[in-house]
């Protein structure tokens, strides 16, 4: 397994090779802090949205969800359906991880998330020793949970002492069309999306606030009725979204 | 205490979702219309949050003032259009946000 001072270069080479994701990771971060703290739920449950749920847009859609009233079951559900990606991240892990002992494991798959997935495959990719490729998993996927906490933390915290003019509470709204507008190009994705607002718009009044997730499953419906071996085919999760830890 | 909870729930899930196919490893397949699915999800996820947002911003802000959101995702829209960047959304969309919101409260 890793020995920290044996590893040492490969666990720094995974957190340089994690660098770059930083800059897509801590702003936004940044936001989700910012709207945990603008939200109507406690500050601390909106950052420990962070180490608890670790996936940037499920914790979005909780604290939006939670803001809103949305009953419990409806805003777990959102969040479950936005996480499956994690499953296959986790059917691509488990081949490398198999063999390690449970304590391995039990960390390395808490850690998993697009960035660490994306970093950690590379790793296992050009690295033959699974030593050396478990630290350098271990190196990139520390360094963006230390970072995303942090960044949560120092949105938390600024969001919570600006006024209430800046209507700090639009910026996830903004964020998420951002994160769509780039998606319109793609046939599958734009079915996907236009069904997701859609029902969304018509759902909002729905009980329970429940509109979101049956946009959810909307969306993802429309998106499989694209051809699936034409260009509208939803390739892998990762190359769907810039996910950080989303 | 209905937050702590569903903050729970929700990551014990995703926690689960994580370890399952290492704790299943060979013993399930995941069909290939799951993994399809599951490259639609982020996007329709942020789309039906997006467009719940916005309405309901413009719900909260009332019929004077219900225009100020509607002309900042115009303004984010062309922004990330022009810049290809995600990130120029907020950075052009808050500023329109509070122009518009000053203009329409004056």
């Amino acid at each position: 397994m890793i020995s920290l001072h044996a590893h040492r270069r490969d666990i720094a080479a995974g957190a340089r090779a994690m660098a770059p994701w930083l800059a897509g990771v801590v702003p936004f971060g940044l936001v989700i802090g910012v709207s945990a703290a603008r939200a109507d739920v406690p500050t601390w449950a909106g950052w420990l949205t962070g180490p608890l749920i670790y996936a940037g847009s499920a914790q979005a859609a909780t604290i939006q969800m939670l803001d809103a009233g949305a009953a419990p079951v409806a805003v777990v559900a959102a969040a479950l359906i936005i996480n499956i990606r994690l499953i296959f991240y986790s059917a691509t892990m488990a081949r490398h991880w198999r063999g390690t002992p449970w304590w391995w494991r039990l960390v390395a798959a808490y850690l998993l998330i697009d960035p660490s997935f994306a970093v950690g495959l590379d790793g296992y990719r050009r690295l033959a020793d699974r030593g050396r490729a478990h630290a350098h998993y271990f190196g990139g996927a520390v360094l963006l949970w230390v970072s995303w906490l942090a960044a949560i933390g120092a949105g938390a915290t600024a969001g919570a002492g600006l006024p209430a003019w800046l209507h700090l509470e639009f910026v996830i709204p903004l964020f998420l069309v951002g994160e769509t507008v780039p998606k319109l190009a793609n046939p599958a994705l734009r079915r996907a999306i236009f069904a997701a607002a859609t029902v969304a718009l018509l759902a909002l009044s729905a009980p329970l606030h429940l509109g979101v997730t049956l946009a959810i499953a909307a969306g993802i419906s429309a998106g499989l009725t694209a051809r699936p071996d034409g260009p509208a085919q939803a390739t892998h999760p990762l190359q769907q979204t810039t996910e950080v830890p989303r | 205490m209905n937050a702590w909870i569903v903050i729970l729930a929700a990551g014990s899930g995703s926690y689960l979702f994580r370890l399952s196919m290492i704790i299943l490893t060979g013993r399930i397949t995941l069909p290939p219309y799951l993994e399809r699915a599951s490259g639609l999800v982020a996007p329709a996820a942020f789309a039906a949050l997006a467009a719940a947002g916005v309405a309901t911003a413009c719900i909260g802000l009332g019929a004077t003032q219900a225009a100020a959101p509607l002309a900042a995702v115009a303004a984010a829209v062309i922004a990330v259009l022009r810049t290809g960047s995600s990130y120029a959304a907020i950075l052009v969309g808050m500023p329109a946000l509070w122009i518009t919101t000053s203009l329409l409260s004056s």
